[in-house]
């Protein structure tokens, strides 16, 4: 059984439908997670949605959507990215801990993120992978924290930061599990 | 043309709050060691991984220490030295090999140093210049014996007088005065052959045939020799050689050097040429400046030209002057903005108060304030960010910026300059009638209403002078006009009747002398008010005090009608009063009521 089954099965619930979204500028390692997720899935799909100037990859398996998009710099493609904060009930954040001078950049995308309408009053779990930990130059996740200032950033929710190596898969499993506890936990108190 | 002076208008603060910077602050490292100027940095993609690298030309102390440094983000990934001092750094794609990494060449002396994959690949020399014939005569006969070092010396001085331009051995051997290094100097050097080299003083690219990003490029240096020099970059032969009337400093390059191109030349005589393919008079478009060049860039067709003045100045490619901006402070080195993703294109302009300004055309649209004063600067595109500013300082520090996603430059975030609205047309009403007529009764009857107006003005000076001539004869005034007499008064009435009461404030306003002999007394209307006191005498005034005296007065009349009372201040044995206070009654309020 894959990644992704087991997510899904982590619901319980059948009838959930749950949206995560996967961000972070491009070359964080966003589409490698989503290639490491299905692995063992064979029969799960990744659909590139062909959008101009905007890059969206989706997967699917049970009551699962996992939506992901790169944070590009090109203005006007903002909109189109923005639109799927509205259904998302989790977030995973991908940095690329090597990427020391652009750390700042996801930092801004983060608190422009954090204050959109659609999310700033919602209690949606943000999951950080500080990815590429295998780098020679990449800093430790607590680095990439303060770095991102995560504690200044984040006010009405939940996050967790683990440092992941998305060709291998280390730290991927402990990062799922923990949205996945967090978003069910949610989910049942909604009910 | 419009000239703003900066300098006169200062950039007013925001002062309610300060607004939110443009730009993220990726890295600093104050102590970099890293001494270098605008032309000695680039950035490239120069391992074809679409992570753009930062590559500077270090000056070192300008001595020693001179390298070549890679640096892969913040990471230092390469160094290579340098043995004379840089002038220029620059990336080209000189073969179309694949993976597409384009080579760096470092000007330095008359060399030009190829490095690929961050190894030294390749050297060009400058062709050597012609040696002047009686100057290479001179060095034979010294390597004959024919000639001993005083005439050698002597000879040379006097060509060098004469204004010609000798080879570096002869003005090395000027520089010796002592008789024994003089010999040894010609004992060292006799035996090689002479030769002229010039010096590289500036470096650019200039695409061969095609116009692709990775289309292969020619070299072009500018040198100390006043020529322009066009470099195959295969096989590293010079392709075309241009003369220009002085040095070269700044090359701003466009086009194609098969098709058509298009050099711009900033020269150290203060003027700026433009050569193109084909164009032999060089004087046509020129741009003559009354300053010295600090730094030249293009925009499209448009030039924009830093001054040692202060100033910043724009022409179109024809030579034709825009506007001028002038500064606050001098200007170190200037770069273009041109940021494709937003289109958003400016000028930065590095000032020698630590700080760099940010021109949207004429206008200031931001100051970006370092910690030191940045004498180098590149924007564009590093590691994997566009909008990427790399800043070295005078004392070595290494700052970068990222232009911010949701920065937006307005014309208005800054006051300086004309206001934008200048620009914009007011809605002038059409005329009336009404004005038409009134304008044309105007232009009819001009010196009737002139003349009515003038003598409406007259009569009313008149009239004035009249009353003050009255007031001034009765002492009518509450300052005294005579000098021996220096008094101020002033009264007050307080009370909302039938009982008021009136306080006379009296003032010596002299400096020194004090008054004395004075008598307060009022002149009313006894079938209307009563005085308690009519009289009050007042003793000596000091200079300066202000003296109170009161009295109540009783309102007799309960029809509402009030009138004026009269303070005089008096001296003793003198009819005529000093001042004259004169006060309306206000109408006494318990009658009204009743
Ligand atoms: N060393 C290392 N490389 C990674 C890791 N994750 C992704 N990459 C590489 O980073 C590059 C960009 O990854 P990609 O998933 O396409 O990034 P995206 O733009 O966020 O989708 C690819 O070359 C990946 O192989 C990691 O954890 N370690
Ligand atoms: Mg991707």
């Amino acid at each position: 059984m894959g990644f992704l089954s087991r997510l899904a099965s982590l619901f319980g619930f059948k009838k959930n439908e749950a949206n995560i979204l996967v961000v972070g500028l491009d070359n964080s390692g966003k589409s490698t997670i989503l290639n490491f997720l299905k692995q063992g899935d064979k029969n799960v799909p990744v659909d590139t949605v062909p959008t101009i100037g905007l890059n969206v990859e989706k997967m699917k398996a049970a009551n699962i959507e996992i939506t992901a998009f790169d944070m590009s710099g090109q203005g006007r493609y903002r909109p189109l990215w923005e639109q799927y904060y509205k259904e998302c009930q989790g977030i995973i954040f991908v940095v690329d801990s090597s990427d020391k001078l652009r750390v700042v950049v996801a930092r801004d995308e983060l608190e422009r993120m954090m204050k959109h309408p659609d999310l700033e009053r919602r209690n949606v779990p943000v999951l950080f992978f500080a990815n590429k930990m295998d780098k020679r130059d990449a800093v430790s996740s607590v680095k990439v924290s303060t770095l991102m200032g995560l504690n200044e950033v984040i006010h009405n929710k939940n996050w967790h930061i683990v440092a992941s190596n998305a060709i291998n898969g280390d730290g991927i499993d402990e990062g799922i599990t923990w949205l996945a506890d967090v978003m069910k936990s949610n989910m049942a108190t909604k009910k | 043309m419009s000239t703003v002076d900066l300098a006169k208008q200062p950039v007013q603060e925001n002062k309610s709050e300060p607004k939110p910077s443009k730009w993220l602050d990726a890295y600093h490292d104050p102590v970099a060691s890293l001494y270098t100027f605008t032309q000695c940095i680039t950035l490239s993609d120069i391992q074809a991984d679409g992570d753009w690298k930062l590559i500077i030309a270090d000056l070192g102390s300008g001595s020693t220490n001179m390298k070549l440094k890679v640096y892969k983000g913040t990471d230092l990934i390469s160094e290579n030295t340098i043995i004379d001092l840089p002038t220029g750094v620059v990336t080209f794609y000189m073969d179309t090999h694949e993976p597409r990494t384009p080579a760096i060449a470092v000007a330095s002396g008359p060399f030009i140093y190829i490095y690929k994959n961050l190894r030294p690949y390749f050297k060009f020399t400058l062709p050597p210049l012609e040696v002047n014939s009686m100057e290479e005569d001179l060095w034979n006969q010294v390597k004959e014996g024919r000639i001993n070092v005083y005439v050698l010396r002597e000879m040379l001085e006097g060509m060098r007088t004469d204004g010609t331009t000798l080879t570096v051995r002869s003005l090395r051997y000027l520089q010796l005065t002592d008789a024994g290094d003089m010999i040894q100097f010609c004992e060292v050097y006799k035996n090689s052959p002479l030769k002229r080299q010039t010096v590289i003083t500036s470096l650019n690219t200039l695409k061969k045939s095609m116009s692709e990003d990775d289309a292969i490029s020619c070299l072009v240096l500018g040198t100390e020799d006043k020529s322009i020099y066009v470099l195959d970059p295969e096989a590293f032969t010079v392709l075309a050689t241009m003369n220009l009337p002085s040095v070269p400093v700044f090359l701003s390059v466009t086009g194609m050097f098969d098709v058509e191109y298009r050099i711009v030349v900033a020269c150290r005589n203060g003027c700026i040429y433009t050569l193109k393919r084909g164009v032999e008079d060089i004087s046509k478009n020129c741009i003559e400046l009354s300053s010295q060049i600090v730094g030249m860039e293009r925009l499209n067709k448009t030039i924009y030209v830093a001054c040692m003045d202060q100033t910043l100045k724009c022409f179109t490619s024809k030579g034709k002057k825009m506007w001028t901006v002038k500064l606050p402070k001098s200007i170190t080195t200037i770069e273009v903005v041109d940021y494709k993703p937003r289109g958003f294109k400016a000028i930065l302009v590095a000032l020698s108060s630590a700080e760099v300004h940010v021109y949207k055309e004429k206008y200031l649209v931001d100051i970006i304030k370092t910690d030191d004063i940045v004498t180098a600067m590149r924007f564009g595109r590093f590691g994997r960010e566009d909008g990427t500013l790399v800043m070295c300082t005078s004392s070595g520090g290494l700052l970068i910026k990222i232009l911010k996603r949701s920065a937006s430059f307005e014309e208005k975030d800054m006051s300086g300059g004309p206001p934008a609205s200048q620009n914009v047309k007011l809605n002038v009403p059409k005329k009336t009638k009404l004005f038409v007529d009134q304008a044309l009764r105007e232009r009819e009857n001009g010196v009737t209403m002139h003349r009515t107006f003038q003598r409406d003005l007259y009569l009313l000076r008149l009239n004035t002078a009249r009353q003050y001539a009255k007031a001034l004869s009765n002492s009518m005034n509450p300052i005294s006009t005579d000098p021996s007499e220096p008094l101020k008064l002033s009264a007050q009435i307080q009370g909302i009747g039938p009982t008021f009461k009136l306080t006379v404030n009296l003032q010596n306003t002299s400096l020194s002398q004090a008054s004395t002999k004075l008598h307060i007394t009022f002149d009313y209307d006894d079938k209307l008010y009563n005085f308690r006191r009519t009289y009050i005498p007042v003793p000596m005034l000091v200079p300066g005090l202000n003296y109170a005296f009161e009295t109540y007065i009783e309102c007799l009349n309960d029809k509402g009608v009030s009138d004026t009372v009269k303070v005089y201040v008096l001296r003793e044995n003198k009819s005529v009063p000093i001042i004259t206070g004169v006060i309306s009654m206000p109408v006494s309020e318990t009658l009204v009521v009743v």
